[in-house]
């Protein structure tokens, strides 16, 4: 019955507060509320049950929300009433029912909200405490005065983290700061915690909070006792409302940071061997092991020219002769453009190449055998000394190394195919700062193995020459104009993907592609217009789907041989960083692992992997094509990196790497297309 | 005795028909707490953690509930990837086993990059697509408005949204 009362009390109070009749007359009802040195008013409220009914609309309610960023949502004919505060509580109430809770506590407030269409009338002091403010009396006023409302603890074996979180955004000041203690006061600030609490953590034994100041300036200390031989100090809390000090118990603290990346060239070893890779060369063994379901085997290793072809001269007796058998003169005619090993392979593996410092460079295929004996072999002619061929790594895990000593650091160029690998040393220096690279051979594409292509898309699988234009790259550098993309820490998206894919540009023009880009400039490619429009009113337009689909387009209707569009990542969090390739398509999975595998070697960045999602341009291309998210302009570590035109050399180095390696040069596409 | 016999035949077989109705059409119950999720800081794993339910058990209402609770992400202190700062479910509309989520324009106001708007929805949805729902498919609006993608964003947004879509 007491129920029902309080029922009917708040709903009958509710339709007086939303219709703002007079006769309630809340003005003169409401008590002298005082927030942050300026009187609270509120039109739409009305004493009741010990607290303050307060409509959703009153402009008091959204002002004093919004000081403490606070947000609230509600849905008509719905029941829940969710606010949430700074720190991402939330408080949620019901309509028609008094209890709600905070954070998923549960608690129970003087009456039940209610609602009327939008409006919603809640239980005013309820909610300010639940939000870290306590209404204080102060003579004749009410003080609604922020407090200190929550302070964690949280330990690890060497650390302890203290966070004090207030109602609103925290002023410190250290009062007394030694290498185990430490004193904070909070200005402006009150506390609802307990004056003193034993900390359990690994590093902090003692924790007191003192309260001082007036009513409306409250002044919050808090005094943090370390245990002997700490150190501490105050680390950046994901809100401006927090506060954080780490205790620990021995040496600086160790600062996150993103894994060391490989060393841009393997030195050389001192006793000037090849880095094994498993046993040492010696142990090899001279006899193919056994074929094994599913592993590669290299069945030849050939010279061309070979070398007895071109050391000999050989004569023809007759121009039949010639007609059937001078293919060598082809080959010696290559000579000036140097030497060519073709490694033969019977099914599809992956393989890794590293440049040495001292005029050496080897590839190893993995789980892969060697049909024979390793060979040696001396070219006598071009830049290659010598080229060998050895069994390596463990019977269950084999791989074979072909390793070349040249006279200089030669330029050495991979064309993988289904049938091998051509491995190609030209007379001419090398101006690839890249030094590990990495790709696979063979007919059957790699299949990323962190997700199954989309059971829905197309199950036939893709084969090359479906484009028109087989030396056509399409490069997507991503936003431009209007469409600024991320910023952060100084850096803007679409400035950093347009540097890259210029640098991107030149390699693979040089490399023999023909590549357009999606934009040249900095605009968009639709229209600059919808994007300003779009951006002044904050709101996403249709434009969306025709500003992107113009650059699948630019791919489309070329008939592309590939597309590669070029981001910059951001996250909410500092932690993430790293590269991410992004496919949709069946046929996007390989192409995705062969960028992996280039670029992360050449980039130096966390490999964050390959990654199936639904993204635009890489799902409404017809050909091959992946999305770069080519680091986080929001991680330090890669803030300084992307700061550093080496770094976006290498990215862009590293992309092209991955083309070759995936799609070979561009002369053997066009060759293999007829 | 044959008269019982078949009245008795016949309270069965609508007692069978009744159970089997029941079945088919029964809803998962909803208990105290429901699963919401969140993606870790990597990008990529799921989280579920569990909140209490407040008196209120109608599947529109703990649908809109669920929502609100994923977007305004797991405790401080975890780290996680959240939807930028101010966003908030404006509606959940539920027709039949697909849930059309209303967002205000705030998660489009900062351009996060596809590591967070993929994590972001893979949450919500994952979130809306419980069992006790019986939500199978969830299709998002910005504003009301149904949108390609957000501003210069990556993610496709005017297609439903299953589990499997991520």
């Amino acid at each position: 019955m007491n129920r029902f009362r309080v029922r009917v009390s708040s709903a009958l109070t509710a339709l007086a507060l939303l219709a703002g009749t007079s006769s309630v007359s809340a003005q003169d009802q409401a008590p002298n509320l005082w927030f942050q040195g300026t009187r609270l008013i509120f039109v739409h409220s009305a004493p009741m049950q010990g607290d303050l009914a307060v409509s959703t609309r009153d402009d008091g309610l959204r002002r004093f929300l919004d000081r403490l960023g606070a947000t609230v949502s509600f849905q008509p004919q719905q029941r829940y009433v969710v606010v949430t505060a700074q720190d991402r509580r939330t408080i949620v109430f019901t309509i028609g029912d008094p209890v709600y809770t905070i954070a998923g506590v549960r608690a129970q407030a003087p009456f039940a909200p209610t609602a009327d269409g939008n409006d919603v009338v809640l239980p005013f002091y309820a909610l300010a405490r639940a939000l870290y403010v306590e209404p204080v009396q102060n003579g004749g006023e009410t003080v609604l005065q922020p407090r200190i409302g929550a302070l964690e603890v949280r330990s690890d074996s060497s650390r302890t983290y203290v966070t004090v979180r207030g109602a609103m955004p925290l002023i410190a000041a250290m009062n007394a700061d030694s290498a185990d203690r430490v004193q904070i006061s909070f200005t402006g600030m009150g506390s609802s915690l307990a004056a003193e609490r034993r900390a359990p953590g690994a590093a902090v034994d003692e924790i007191d909070v003192a309260v001082g100041g007036s009513a409306r300036v409250p002044t919050t200390t808090v005094t943090i006792a370390g245990i002997h031989g700490t150190t501490h100090r105050v680390i950046a809390a994901d809100i401006p409302d927090a506060f954080t000090v780490v205790f620990e118990t021995h040496g600086p603290l160790a600062q996150s940071a993103p894994p060391s990346p490989p060393p841009p060239g393997a030195a050389a070893p001192a006793n000037g061997d090849y880095p094994p890779s498993g046993p040492s060369p010696q142990a090899m063994p001279t006899v193919a092991p056994p074929v094994v379901a599913g592993r590669a085997t290299v069945t030849d290793l050939a010279i061309e020219p070979a070398p007895e072809d071109i050391a000999e001269n050989r004569q023809f007796r007759n121009l039949h002769e010639i007609w059937l058998e001078g293919d060598h003169y082809k080959w010696r005619a290559m000579r000036a453009d140097g030497v060519a090993v073709r490694v033969s392979l019977s099914g599809a593996t992956s393989y890794e190449w590293h440049r040495l410092a001292d005029n050496r460079w080897y590839i190893d295929f993995d789980n892969t055998t060697l049909n024979g004996p390793g060979r040696d072999e001396r070219p006598a002619f071009g830049s290659v000394s010598s080229v060998r061929i050895r069994q390596q790594g463990t019977s269950d895990a084999p791989t074979v190394r072909v390793a070349f000593t040249m006279n200089g650091e030669q330029r050495i160029d991979l064309a993988p195919s289904d049938a091998g690998i051509v491995i190609t040393v030209a007379n001419a220096p090398s101006d690839d700062a890249v030094r590990i690279g990495t790709g696979h051979t063979g007919g059957a594409p790699l299949v990323a193995s962190a997700a199954s292509p989309d059971p829905g898309a197309s199950a036939q699988p893709w084969k090359y020459g479906a484009g028109t234009n087989p030396k056509l790259i399409v490069i997507d550098p991503g936003h431009g104009g209007a469409d600024v993309g991320t910023v952060h820490n100084g850096l803007t998206e679409k400035l950093l993907t347009f540097d890259i894919a210029q640098r991107l540009r030149t390699l693979l023009v040089a490399a023999g592609w023909t590549v357009r880009m999606t934009r040249d400039t900095d605009i968009d490619p639709v229209s600059g217009d919808n994007l300003n429009r779009m951006h002044a009113d904050g709101k996403p337009n249709a434009d969306d789907r025709a500003y992107l689909q113009t650059r699948c387009d630019v791919a489309n209707n070329a008939g592309a041989r590939l597309f590669i569009s070029i981001h910059i990542n951001s996250a909410p969090i500092e932690s993430a960083h790293g590269t991410t390739f992004y496919w949709y398509k069946p046929q996007d999975a390989a192409f995705a692992q062969a960028l992996e595998k280039s670029v992360i070697p050449a980039a130096g960045t966390f490999d964050d992997g390959t990654r199936h999602e639904n993204f635009y341009v890489v799902r409404h291309t017809t050909m091959p094509a992946v999305l770069i998210e080519t680091a986080f302009v929001t991680n330090p570590g890669d803030v300084t990196l992307l700061r550093q035109p080496s770094f976006l050399q290498n990215v862009a180095q590293g992309i092209a790497n991955g083309v070759k390696a995936y799609a070979g040069a561009p002369s053997a596409n066009a060759l293999s297309r007829q | 005795m044959r008269s019982i016999r078949a009245l008795v035949l016949v309270v069965l077989f609508v007692a069978a028909v009744g159970a089997a109705w029941w079945y088919t059409h029964r809803q998962q119950t909803l208990g105290d707490t429901i699963t919401v999720y969140y993606v870790k800081a990597d990008g990529a794993t799921l989280v579920p953690w569990r909140v209490t339910l407040g008196p209120a058990r109608d599947r529109a209402s703990v649908a809109f509930y669920a929502a609100t609770q994923c977007v305004a992400g797991p405790p401080t202190g975890t780290e996680a990837v959240r939807f930028p700062a101010g966003t908030r479910v404006r509606a959940v509309n539920v027709v039949d086993s697909t849930a059309d989520v209303d967002l205000t324009k705030d998660v489009a106001s900062s351009a996060e990059g596809g590591f967070a708007e993929s994590a972001e929805f893979k949450a919500l949805v994952w979130t809306l697509t419980q069992p006790s729902l019986n939500i199978t498919a969830v299709t998002v609006r910005v504003e009301g408005a149904r949108v390609a993608t957000l501003p210069g964003g990556h993610l496709e947004l005017d297609e439903p949204f299953s589990r499997s879509s991520f």
